[in-house]
């Protein structure tokens, strides 16, 4: 179903979704009652504001003009990757976002390549034995742990590693103050890693498993699977050059359209175990109402979802010469 | 070949265990009020009171008596649930429907909404409106609904493009039937399992999306939620008061979430042909 429209136009319906999410973050505070400055800032930045500074940011954003003029003024800022500026955190939204980014790359990059590799090597070898003992615990399992909701499975390792245990760090990315260096330093961001990749790990690793699992199944069923049979290929050939190259396709497809997922289950992870990333900023703004924070966050996670889908389906024609020639 | 989702789905496992689970959950939400002897909002005079004979899972940082705080968000759970699955499913059937019989321009102009829309991460959007709006029950139910409609418009539409070339509908048009009678008796038939598996998909992604809001403390702080019980339980996991507060909302929370997951499991095996011709040569 989704196919059909790969290749063709799929560009311009991200531009239109993009343009759709600018729009929505142009007008919301617009449209809230009261004056848009305080929808734009958030009541608590405005006590702290004095009379000169809202002037001046009410020229900035054109607040004194007609709203062509002021969309001109949001879209001239966003050129120039101008979010605004975080009463909360006293500094820009940008350089806000940029310091809590790399802890959000790390986590949700490792936890992407680990449940995509683990979720592919089990789907194959449990789709290879489709309807054996081992298979049938590893579906029932899997199913019943892609059911669970992110924050909850984080919330369980953490009760139960963090709390009840005590053999993981309960939050942040290093011990503070700790003065660690090399080995000691490494060390200590994997042990405040641990938790909340795995949480991660077993979130996503559901959906991959079920859907490589499924493909193999029916490509067991394949004549050319039959041939490499016939003709003596190894078992691990089969599987995994025969089998396992042709379920990559779907699988492909699958993981960029799982990116959304992976980001905002990350948002979750990441406030449970208050791990430094762009989540547990995220959260703040939310509790403090730092309107421009939360826009900035939120553009930057539309606009990485955007670009991957995009990505996602560019690499699908490459990897499908049947997309590609169709058109 | 024709296939009877509804039939394998009674001799299915899993679905079976998913309904049973969502069972659980209604039987809670129905008789909360006969199940707990608090209301859910009022002080009972004690916080953090472990549980005991009045109070099965004790009492929060509010002094409110969590089981019947879970009984009630049940409630909302179920509503939201319901409530997006039948708004959502009706704008996707009503959409897809019109776009794959009228075609031309209108087909273009929906098909293109859809895909722009399919690409937008939901959550996100929903998160910057909540943060904004701090929605009511209903406001949240219409805004979910306006969210989730694309996916199933699509699917909707090409289900409707192949059914009106089948053999059957031809059969009807040389008998002379008109559009109407073929759309009623012919198409909408089935179309049902379809509708059902996306009404649940919906209804998944609303449990999970309402709970996701509250526990992001973005939505109405005075509705009774799950996810705002365990947003407030995780501040004070500290104490001991986890066992009883935040583990068993959240397992409240997913016990709904895979019941859902389960069913829908259950009618996408019993829908895909390929999968159910190798579940019955296992059984043989």
């Amino acid at each position: 179903m989704k196919r059909e429209q790969f290749g063709r136009g799929s560009t311009l319906n991200y531009i239109i979704a993009l343009a759709a999410i600018f729009a929505l973050n142009f007008i919301l505070p617009r449209l809230m009652p009261g004056d848009p400055l305080h929808a734009i800032y958030g009541d608590e930045a405005l006590v702290a504001m004095t009379p000169e500074m809202e002037r001046s940011l009410i020229r900035e954003f054109a607040l004194d003009r007609s709203w062509i003029d002021q969309l001109q003024a949001y879209l001239m800022g966003l050129s120039h990757f101008d979010l605004g500026y975080s009463y909360y955190y006293k500094d820009q939204v940008s350089s806000v976002i940029m310091g809590a980014l790399p802890w959000t790359l790390l986590l949700t990059g490792l936890a992407l390549v680990i449940a995509t590799a683990l979720g592919i090597i089990l789907g194959i070898e449990s789709g290879y034995r489709r309807g054996e003992l081992l298979d049938r615990c590893i579906v029932a399992s899997l199913m019943f742990l892609s059911g669970f909701p992110d924050f909850f499975i984080g919330i369980l390792l953490l009760l139960l590693f963090g709390v009840a245990l005590g053999i993981a760090p309960l939050s942040g990315a290093i011990t503070p103050y700790a003065g660690l260096e090399g080995f000691g330093y490494l060390e200590d961001v994997i042990g405040h890693l641990a938790l909340p990749l795995s949480s991660l790990v077993l979130v996503q690793l559901g959906g991959i498993y079920l859907l490589t699992r499924n493909t193999i199944v029916s490509l067991m069923g394949e004549s050319f699977i039959l041939t490499a049979k016939a003709k003596g290929c190894s078992e691990f050939s089969i599987k995994y050059s025969h089998a396992g190259r042709n379920s990559l396709l779907p699988v492909t497809t699958a993981t960029g359209l799982r990116i959304p997922h992976l980001l905002t289950g990350a948002l979750f992870i990441e406030i449970i175990f208050s791990y430094p990333g762009v989540g547990s900023v995220l959260n703040t703004a939310l509790n403090a109402r730092d309107y421009p924070l939360i826009q900035g966050i939120l553009l930057l996670i539309t606009v990485a979802v955007l670009t991957a889908n995009l990505i996602v389906d560019l690499l699908y024609s490459r990897l499908d010469p049947r997309v590609r020639y169709a058109h | 070949m024709h296939i009877r989702p509804f039939r394998d789905l009674i001799n299915d496992r899993i679905a079976l265990s998913g309904l049973s689970m969502l069972a659980l959950i209604s039987f809670m939400a129905i008789f909360a009020p006969v199940l707990s002897d608090y209301s859910p909002y009022d002080y009972t005079g004690q916080i953090f009171s472990p549980p005991s004979a009045h109070h099965p899972l004790g009492t929060d940082s509010m002094g409110q008596d969590i089981w019947s705080r879970l009984l009630y968000g049940a409630r909302t759970s179920l509503f939201v649930a319901f409530a997006v699955a039948i708004l959502s499913s009706a704008l996707s059937l009503f959409i897809g429907a019109t776009s794959a019989l009228l075609g031309g321009i209108y087909e273009r102009f929906w098909m293109r909404v859809v895909d722009a829309m399919i690409s937008i991460p939901t959550i996100i959007v929903m998160i910057l409106v909540a943060a904004y709006l701090r929605p009511s029950i209903l406001l949240l139910i219409i805004l979910m609904s306006l969210f989730s409609w694309p996916g199933g418009a699509r699917i909707v539409r090409s289900q409707v493009l192949s059914l009106k070339e089948r053999m059957h509908v031809s059969a009807a048009r040389t008998f002379g039937a008109d559009w109407k009678h073929i759309l009623i008796n012919h198409i909408t038939p089935d179309l049902a399992p379809i509708i059902i598996a996306m009404m649940i998909q919906d209804a998944r992604r609303a449990v999970f999306m309402e709970a996701g809001l509250a526990f992001l403390g973005v939505s109405d702080p005075m509705m009774i939620s799950w996810g705002k019980m365990m947003q407030q339980a995780l501040a004070f996991t500290y104490l001991n008061v986890w066992e009883w507060w935040l583990v068993p909302t959240g397992l409240a929370l997913s016990l709904t979430l895979v019941g859902l997951s389960f069913i829908g499991f259950g009618l996408e095996a019993a829908m895909d042909p390929r999968l159910q011709k190798y579940k019955q040569r296992r059984v043989d």
